[in-house]
């Protein structure tokens, strides 16, 4: 299990340190520091060969690249990077890595539910309710109550309403009971919500992850869709939620909430949904090649000894009829180019030199605007071997969810009232890439 | 008003002063401040132990935060203060009595972190009584403390029969508790060598109902002690796996995939291959999921998904585009996908895997790179029908001329050539363009045996072997070795080209290099061409087994060891986890009359593909005395020449035949 957990920053200072079992000695940080200093210089293994290579690319490993567990002499270094911060699990022991990663994860997305961000400073402004949080999520490095509902019972949020609260309850002396919810059939839940106005919302949102050769040809194609749910409704509602074409569905997950049993036999999500913000399910779509993605991207690189020239152009396809906008399109550059010149008939584009790669930016596309184009020329300070480059994807798209994915009914049992129900869908770009 | 302004560094003094100020302070706000700093000063690594006595006075203070804090406290301090731990004793005995199930949970929670002798004396009762507590909250904490005292003391565990007062808790009717009963009785039999904890089915079957109604973490304490329910009867292990799959939908990657190691260990004791067919195809969709998480959970999936597919190719089989590398996948995934590539792919596919490949090995990283390139080659011998396509996107990638592309495809090269014998060698022209810039030890032998073995075809054999016999003695050792057998080779080939090769390199072996292996074999090989060049002949040019990648894949006994790890550290590494853990409890896939019986090793141990070798080698480099003769080409030895034994097992008459040798051999 998680023996203890360290926060270290970017420079390798440590913000947080707690041992749920034996102590830890902090030098483990140094020893991380190390590890990872290492495999970033290693950069390809068997550097010798690639360092008498006048044609070796060069590359450098990131931060990003460190592999999630690293084997030292006494400890096995598990660690999550996230928004510059290293979440650090040093363990001696067989564990379960995805029940130490979910459990970090959960942490960080507890933590910015309860202080708005994760960052060096709103940690340091909250310690104290990061420590009884951590206390809190788990007993002798066993995950014990990672509900947010049921968190927030036990330990109020930063907000200046509870610190008004708090001095008023500290008053009255122990004040706190316990939350019935922690150890109630439905720990998700709390009992006695009250809302004046009973709505709840639901957002879907998809990603298409995409790889398409330059000449347009899929390689592969697949959405990942989260419905992400706003609910204030009063009470214990039961709610079951009918889509209109969940065939298309090739996998999906729940939120522990969801009768599960129910799906299987009539595909209804059936559930009793936590107060507030949660994310009800996520599933998988697998586009059939036939269908026409959002927009087209046509690269042209044509290369000469010292550089070359390239035309991008984008072609608005099918999106019912809905813009396409926040369009950014990244081009990485061959780490020897020197300069590039280039112009758009819309939006705007920039070159960043230290990252050799060229950024793209379009607000919004329409199907029957006229066809935006990229297309200039670059140099290289050496002549180079020609490797292909990837052009990565962003984009958003408002009421289109891509998969078709629709929702046929909510009906609400166990309570009297007719709450407001909304229904949004988003597509936007996850891994969306061409090779060019 | 942010906590930021306690992370100044107190003074001792001031502190004291202000914990034990008598100023009013009837909402206890100052305390609150106070214990604030003092904990902010803890975690800045500061030491706070001098407050001990005053902080124990703050303990009677009824307010639950502070009463946290201060436990934070004693955990951090109380271990190396025994004395002063003494005092906080009266306050736990209070507060486990509590009214408020909440404090009588933490003060029993905290006395399990103060592993002081004292403590733990009085932790005894108060903790027996907690574990029947009419609260299920702390019913749960106190099976938790459980194996938190299993942990200072066995002995103690056992007396006080708490064993049994866990498993107790397992017939609880609050399933959190089950789920921490189960936890802290897994831990202590992961840690005892004398418990063992073995479930039969109606407590498994009971554990299975459990698993609905706790939380995700709870799943997965439950799913992962099923592994210690072993299977009697046909229909239990369908049954229980039927139940379980639904975990495969759950949101938290941990809870699926130990659903998954489940069910593929369920699979070793079901009877209907149907059954087993009908799981797999269930099994795919939820480990695809997985790949749509963050980086870490990706790796850990990818690397047990490589060995869920050794043991069972109906999973994922029709699932290849999914592993296809996306372009900025961290390092370690995009490697972690190409070997899955390699495994999933048949003659159907290879196609399609050849084109992703080929993309792949035009990208910038250079390990990305040269592993695609190497997968081409093992792709090449793994698929007949695919080889010919294989071998022209390799001459492609060879006319690039980028140097460490040229050096990976030569070493698969070699495979390919050993694979389909007099298919393939029109290309060696193309290959002995691009001699001069090997500076890689796996590349130049793999270059130097192609000369070798081609030696008749290769019309300036003797010039390039005598180019890379100059540098001879600064070479690593298998280069030598490599080169060594290629000159005998070629003289043996084309006497008249190699003899001017073979006395110099045979001397150099045997007198000026201090490897042992390269001795060997050179006296071997001296001692062989003196006495009877057509046994010679017979030895070094024997017909070579075939390879094939079959051997890439892990011994089926590691793979069910490692299968009963999927979800561990071990999978990661495919290593058992008492290489590199200590104090581990092996685990077995223990007998029953259902179980299934693995199939029979069928791979023959003499003939490893050189590919696969190579990673070995560096594992195993203990192992040095099997691998000198498994190592580069010594066919004789693989095929059990009797010439060849029968000179290495006497080294005494090798010795007075060395100067004859030469004499002879030079009379050629």
């Amino acid at each position: 299990m998680i023996n203890s957990l360290f926060v270290v920053n970017g420079q390798g200072k440590i913000i947080i340190e707690k041992h749920w079992r034996s102590i830890i000695s902090r030098q483990i940080v140094d020893v991380f520091s190390d590890e990872s200093a290492k495999f970033l210089a290693s950069g390809p293994i068997n550097h010798t060969a690639s360092n008498s290579d006048k044609n070796a690319k060069e590359v450098s490993f990131t931060k990003e690249d460190v592999p999630p567990i690293l084997e030292t002499s006494k400890y096995l270094l598990l660690h999550v990077l996230r928004d510059g911060l290293v979440w650090l699990c040093p363990v001696d022991k067989e564990v379960d890595p995805l029940l130490v990663f979910e459990m970090i994860h959960r942490i960080i997305d507890i933590l910015v539910d309860y202080l708005g961000d994760v960052s060096e400073v709103s940690i340091r402004d909250n310690f104290v309710i990061v420590y009884q949080l951590l206390e809190e999520m788990m007993d002798y490095g066993y995950p014990l109550t990672t509900e947010p509902n049921a968190l927030k019972q036990i330990i109020l949020p930063p907000t200046i309403m509870n610190k008004v609260m708090n001095t008023v309850v500290a008053a009255s002396g122990v004040g706190q009971k316990l939350p019935q919810s922690t150890m109630s059939s439905i720990p998700w839940r709390k009992a006695g919500v009250k809302y004046a106005q009973n709505e709840i919302y639901f957002d879907i949102i998809e990603e298409i992850d995409a790889t398409i050769e330059a000449n347009g040809a899929i390689v592969s194609c697949e959405a990942h869709g989260t419905v992400n749910v706003n609910c204030r409704l009063s009470g214990m509602p039961d709610l079951a939620l009918n889509f209109i074409n969940h065939r298309i569905l090739d996998d999906v997950s729940f939120h522990p909430c969801v009768r599960y049993q129910k799906w299987e036999s009539d595909k209804v999500l059936s559930f009793v949904p936590p107060d507030g913000h949660f994310s009800l399910m996520s599933y998988r779509v697998n586009l059939p090649p036939q269908q026409l993605l959002p927009l087209h991207v046509k690269p042209q690189f044509y290369n000469t000894a010292t550089g070359g020239k390239f035309d991008i152009s984008i072609n608005p396809r099918s999106t019912d009829g809905k813009p396409i906008e926040k369009v950014v399109v990244t081009i990485p550059m061959s780490k020897n180019t020197t300069t590039v010149n280039a112009t758009c008939n819309v939006g705007q584009y920039m070159y960043d030199p230290v990252t050799k790669s060229i950024k793209w930016e379009i607000s919004k596309i329409q199907v029957r605007d006229r066809t935006p184009m990229l297309s200039g020329t670059y140099s290289n300070g050496s002549a180079t071997h020609e490797t292909g480059t990837t052009i990565m994807l962003q984009f958003q798209i408002s009421m289109y969810a891509v998969s078709g994915l629709k929702v046929d009914t909510l009906r609400l049992f166990r309570e009297g009232y007719k709450p407001y129900k909304g229904v949004r869908s988003v597509t936007k770009a996850g891994k969306f890439q061409i090779r060019a | 008003m942010s906590d930021a302004k306690y992370f100044q560094r107190g003074k001792i003094q001031e502190l004291r002063a202000e914990l034990n100020s008598d100023k009013r302070d009837p909402k206890h706000t100052k305390k609150k401040t106070v214990m604030k700093k003092i904990v902010a000063n803890m975690t800045m690594g500061n030491d706070m132990s001098p407050l001990f006595p005053d902080i124990i006075n703050v303990m009677n203070v009824p307010i639950l935060e502070i009463k946290k804090m201060v436990y934070l406290y004693l955990i951090n301090y109380a271990r190396s203060k025994p004395d002063m731990a003494m005092m906080a004793i009266a306050m736990f005995i209070k507060d486990v009595e509590d009214p408020n199930p909440l404090i009588r949970a933490l003060a029993i929670r905290t006395m399990g972190y103060i592993q002081v002798e004292k403590i733990i004396d009085c932790l005894v009762d108060p903790l027996s009584h907690c574990l029947r507590d009419q609260d299920p909250y702390v019913r749960k904490t106190a099976a938790i403390c459980v194996a938190k005292l299993y942990m200072y003391d066995r002995g103690l565990v056992e007396s006080e029969r708490f064993i049994e007062k866990l498993r107790d808790l397992l017939n609880d009717p609050n399933p959190t508790v089950v789920a921490n009963a189960v936890a802290a009785l897994t831990e202590i039999s992961e840690r005892s060598e004398d418990i063992q904890l073995s479930l039969n089915f109606s407590v498994a079957s009971k554990l299975v109902t459990a698993l609905n109604e706790c939380s995700e973490w709870g799943q997965t304490y439950i799913l992962e002690a099923l592994l210690y329910y072993v299977p009697q009867e046909p229909g239990n292990a369908e049954m229980l796996a039927e139940r379980i799959t639904p975990r495969l939908q759950h949101a938290n990657s941990a809870v699926v995939l130990t659903a998954v190691k489940v069910i593929v260990y369920l699979m070793n004791y079901m009877e209907k291959e149907e059954d087993i067919a009908n799981l797999c195809r269930k099994l795919s969709p939820p480990l695809v999921t997985l790949l749509s998480a963050g980086p870490e959970v990706q790796y850990v999936a990818l690397r047990n998904i490589l060995l869920i597919i050794q043991k069972r190719p109906d999973v994922l089989k029709n699932d290849m585009k999914v592993f296809f590398c996306k372009y900025n996948d961290p390092i370690y995934v995009k490697l972690a996908k190409l070997e899955i590539m390699f495994c999933l792919a048949h003659a159907g596919n290879v196609d399609q895997v050849l084109s992703e490949l080929k993309e792949y090995a035009a990208e910038v990283d250079v390990d990305f790179v040269r592993k695609a390139v190497r997968s081409i080659g093992r792709l090449a011998v793994k698929i007949e029908s695919g080889a010919q396509r294989c071998i022209a996107a390799l001459i492609e990638l060879i006319e690039t001329k980028v140097n460490y592309v040229v050096q990976e495809a030569i070493v698969v090269i070699k495979d390919i050539f050993r694979k389909y014998p007099n298919q393939y060698e029109s290309i060696i022209g193309t290959l002995c363009e691009n001699l001069d810039n090997l500076d890689e030890p796996e590349a130049k032998a793999a270059m130097v045996w192609i000369i070798g073995q081609y030696a008749d075809r290769i019309e300036n054999a003797d010039v390039l072997l005598d180019d890379f016999l100059y540098t001879f003695l600064e070479e690593p050792v298998e280069v030598q070795l490599a080169l060594l057998t290629a000159t005998v080779k070629l003289f043996i080939k084309r006497p008249t080209a190699g003899q001017e090769l073979v006395p110099k390199v045979l001397k150099w072996a045997t007198e000026e290099v201090d490897n042992p292996d390269l001795r060997d074999r050179g006296y071997v090989y001296w001692r062989l061409l003196s006495t009877d060049p057509a046994a010679a002949k017979a030895v070094v040019l024997s017909e070579k087994p075939q390879i094939s990648t079959e051997t890439d894949n892990m011994e089926p006994a590691l793979l069910d060891e490692l299968l009963l790890h999927v979800a561990s550290l071990a999978s990661i590494y495919h290593k058992s986890p008492s290489t590199f853990l200590n104090n581990y409890k092996p685990r077995y896939l223990m007998p029953s009359p259902v179980l299934r019986r693995t199939r029979p090793a069928t791979f023959e141990p003499s003939v490893t593909s050189p590919t696969a070798h190579h990673e070995q080698e560096q594992k195993e480099a203990a192992a040095a005395n099997r691998l000198s003769f498994n190592g580069y080409d010594m066919s004789g030895f693989q095929t059990g020449n009797p010439y060849a034994t029968d000179v290495v097992s006497r080294p005494e008459m090798r010795q007075s035949q060395v100067t004859g040798g030469v004499d002879l051999l030079l009379d050629l």
